[in-house]
């Protein structure tokens, strides 16, 4: 006889185990999330930690502001220290067309309510002494971003969902969805069936092909980015420093080590974790470029995980047209742990039939039918 | 006295060169030619190293092999060298950090990244990695052997005591023979050796990054010999991170390699061949070995080693472990218990031991990380010390053309490493150059001779083991 459950959750990253907390915190349990190998294996437990409100597009920007706050009090809830570090994120631009479009953009943020500054590059000095402004041309800043360790977010969720009563499974393979016309009647797995109705799809780099299980096409499409970790050293940085210029971006963890990671615009679309040559020259190249000092600092480890990118880097939320109840959790490109309380938060309202505590409609997958994108312009890594 | 640099020697001549001095923290240490940063330190009784980055604990160096990172320091301004495989030298600054030391004051200058193409990189210059380029070189392939050690022969370099096995492989020459003829050997076979060279990682397809003196070499090769050796196992117990507290390994490093001596009195925890032959070594040095310790029924080693201990007036008490470690800055005994059959302490035991350094001897595991960084398949094997990669009978991995040697591949000893390094060197040149008879030839004796070792009533268990791990057939791909 085959397994039942009310709500099928693919991947057990921050947003499979989030949404099955929010769930579980509304008192809704029947829920089983499935992910083929440890939670946090992908892009949740690979990521640089970045939490950033300073975003383009009002949609990114609403998101974060909320999440942010989210973030403050959530290890509180789940009862778990989460590392996060409020030392902003110090953005800077090394062209004439950077500093328009930042200018533009702080002024979206603040009319969010964003207390982002637009700064010279003396005073990005301020911030950050050892930083080499020669060729900085201004920055924006803003003190509430920071960084977050992002496994025990990750095992926190998980922990509080099973203790309400959520089913997480670690290494089980979805290997299918079973429709009925629009209706979705079960999951296949290589341990199993389980019948459901309902199913969301936080499968990350993995999401096109879960999507395509239950024949929907979706637009996204994974991308390898490369990160690396440092030596420890004593406090010296407090926030994050970031260049869409590089594409690179780097910050001090709280045990000391530095995090970051730089894009390789050539990469080329697909499932591919490796680490990759071209990215130690790249970032060591780059580092010493920002801060000289770093031509004496060994990397001590390089990795590499996905970016679930859609077109304009905007996530894909809600529901979708071809298939009742499949719920898109995707799309992030780069940026979902940062906005993943409020997502998770609106996604199992939406799963519940409640009224979104934020309206996601502009962030479904339909937007890609023909009409001009807004694109999100500050991605980075 | 804690420690003194060895004078005299049964076995061992230390020719020390011409002395010279470098900076400690304001103070002038003298050095000699080949000392290590710790040795030379170590030698003028420094114990501590670094501390620990939490409770701020004391650390000594553990491994003296660059593998374990207790001993980092700030050198010439630059943190977190390894100071057990860095060469002192005149006029070096040298100061202890915390575990977390400030970013560095000082810019290095950029060394240009340099490309290579060539045919086989043995990565480890031990007996296995050793061999195996001898083999390749003298069959004529384009050799590159890397190895983080500014001397070449692993760990049979601070091996005084005469080898078993067969006489092929050098039985009845001292292990610091076998390991001077073999690097000889290896000059002599025109092996491009690259020592103070420590390999960084493994790229797609078959590339090597090495840190060679500070620059960053990228050797693109055709094949690859993985042939690192092993680390040394740690123990549970009270105390356990005080400096004083060594692997056997690293003593004997100290001792042998750097002719320094660890300190007065030596407790040994575990009576395998690596604990009976280091205390032996110990008392070679002058050194008082106090108890040897067995947690097992039985000793572990051969008997001629135990035998050699006892008649020295040596206590080697079976079924018995450390407690925990007595001392705040440094060790000043140790308690040790019996141990009942399941290997439960038994109550009202408990006695101590008057010591200044413990000797942790309770095995080793394969080190092999890159191999798993190279995509290889692994399996735990207990009885081939942990875990270890998938192999064919002739030692090459699921990755094509990446072989493996001597204890990377699974915990046994020196001339099985030999015979494998021949093996796996002459399985990869035939894979590279193609075959002959003479690496035929070579292949045979080496599995013939494999097969032998492992027929030996200590051979049994490494046997078990290798069933685990070897599949059928050629390589995959």
């Amino acid at each position: 006889m085959n397994e039942k459950a009310g709500v099928v959750i693919i991947g057990g990253g921050i947003n499979g185990v989030g949404i099955a907390y929010n769930l579980a915190k509304k008192g809704y349990t029947d829920v089983v999330v499935l992910e083929k190998d440890y939670l946090g294996s992908g892009a949740s437990g690979r990521n640089g930690g970045g939490i950033r409100q300073q975003w383009s597009t009002r949609e990114n920007i609403e998101l974060a502001i909320e999440s942010t706050k989210m973030f403050e009090k959530l290890h509180e809830e789940l009862d778990t220290e989460f590392e996060f570090i409020q030392g902003g994120y110090l953005v800077l631009a090394f062209t004439d067309e950077e500093i328009t479009q930042f200018k533009k953009n702080v002024k979206l943020q603040n009319e969010l309510g964003l207390n982002s500054v637009y700064i010279s590059p003396e005073e990005a000095k301020e911030i950050v002494p050892k930083l080499n402004i020669l060729k900085v041309k201004g920055a924006t800043f803003n003190g509430t971003d920071g960084i977050i360790y992002p496994f025990p977010v990750v095992y926190g969720y998980a922990r509080a969902a099973r203790k309400m009563g959520v089913d997480i499974r670690e290494h089980t393979t979805v290997t299918d969805i079973v429709t009925d016309g629009k209706e979705i009647t079960a999951v296949k797995t290589d341990k199993g069936i389980i019948e459901t109705d309902t199913v969301v799809n936080a499968a990350g780099g993995w999401s096109t092909e879960i999507a395509k299980m239950a024949g929907v096409e979706l637009p996204n499409r994974p991308y390898r980015h490369e990160i690396m970790v440092t030596e420890p050293f004593a406090h010296f940085l407090d926030p994050m420093i970031i260049s869409f210029h590089h594409g690179i971006y780097f910050n001090q963890a709280a045990h000391g080590n530095i995090v970051g990671g730089i894009g390789n615009p050539k990469e080329y679309p697909g499932i591919n974790q490796r680490a990759s040559l071209w990215f130690l020259r790249t970032m060591a190249k780059t580092l010493v470029e920002f801060i000289p000092n770093f031509s004496a600092v060994n990397m001590i480890r390089q990795w590499a995980g996905l970016y679930d990118t859609t077109p304009d880097a905007q996530p894909i939320l809600g529901e979708v047209p071809e298939v009742d109840r499949f719920f898109q959790v995707n799309g992030f490109s780069g940026h979902g742990f940062m906005v993943s309380p409020v997502v998770d938060k609106v996604t199992a309202e939406l799963i519940l039939g409640e009224t979104p505590s934020m309206n996601i409609d502009r962030l479904k997958v339909t937007r890609f039918e023909g009409m001009d994108l807004e694109k999100e312009y500050s991605v980075v890594g | 006295m804690p420690a003194k640099r060895i004078s005299e020697h049964p076995v061992l001549e230390f020719q020390r060169g011409e002395k010279f001095f470098f900076d400690f923290e304001g103070k002038k240490i003298p050095a000699y030619p080949g000392d290590t940063i710790a040795a030379a330190l170590y030698a003028q009784g420094l114990q501590k190293f670094t501390e620990s980055k939490l409770l701020k604990r004391p650390r000594g160096f553990f491994c003296a092999i660059g593998k374990c990172s207790s001993c980092i320091m700030r050198v010439n301004g630059v943190p977190h060298v390894r100071s057990c495989i860095t060469l002192a030298e005149e006029g070096m600054k040298v100061e202890r950090q915390s575990a977390m030391p400030d970013f560095p004051d000082v810019a290095l200058p950029c060394t240009p990244v340099n490309e290579h193409k060539i045919e086989i990189a043995v990565i480890g210059g031990g007996p296995a990695g050793l061999s195996a380029a001898i083999v390749a070189a003298n069959n004529g392939a384009d050799v590159h052997l890397f190895d983080e050690n500014a001397n070449l022969g692993g760990q049979l370099v601070k091996q005084t005591h005469q080898f078993f096995g067969r006489y092929e492989e050098h039985a009845g020459t001292r292990g610091v023979d076998i390991g001077k003829a073999l690097a000889e050997e290896a000059h002599e076979a025109g092996v491009k050796i690259h020592s103070d060279s420590t390999v960084l990682g493994y790229y797609p397809e078959m590339t090597v990054t090495v840190d060679s003196s500070n620059s960053l070499e990228i050797y693109r090769c055709k094949g690859i010999v993985y042939a690192t050796g092993a680390t040394e196992n740690f123990l549970a117990f009270e105390n356990n991170d005080l400096p004083g507290i060594y692997g056997a390994g690293g003593v004997q490093t100290l001792m042998n390699e750097y002719g320094v001596t660890p300190g007065d009195k030596v407790l040994m925890i575990g009576a395998g061949n690596v604990g009976l032959i280091v205390s032996y070594q110990l008392i070679q040095a002058g050194v008082e070995v106090v108890e040897v310790l067995e947690a097992l029924p039985k000793v572990g080693g051969y008997q001629v080693h135990a035998s050699k201990l006892r008649r020295a007036g040596v206590p080697i008490s079976t079924r018995h472990s450390i407690i925990k470690a007595i001392g705040t800055e440094k060790v000043e005994g140790a308690v040790v218990q019996g141990l009942d059959d399941d290997w439960k302490p038994i109550d009202g035991t408990e006695r101590t031991v008057e010591c200044d350094i413990i000797c942790i001897a309770v095995g080793l595991q394969p080190d092999n990380h890159f191999l798993r960084l190279a995509g290889c398949e692994t399996k735990h094997v207990p009885e081939l010390g942990g875990i270890v990669p998938l192999r064919n009978e002739y030692l090459e991995t699921t990755v094509s053309n990446l072989f493996i040697a001597g204890d990377s591949a699974g915990i046994e000893e020196a001339t099985v490493a030999i015979l494998e390094g021949k093996l796996a060197g002459a399985a990869i040149t035939e894979k590279i150059k193609g075959p002959s008879s003479e690496l035929t030839t070579i292949k045979e004796k080496a599995i013939l001779g494999i097969n032998d070792m492992r027929e030996g009533p200590y051979g049994k268990r490494s046997k078990k083991g290798v069933n685990l791990c070897t599949f059928e057939g050629g390589c995959i791909g």
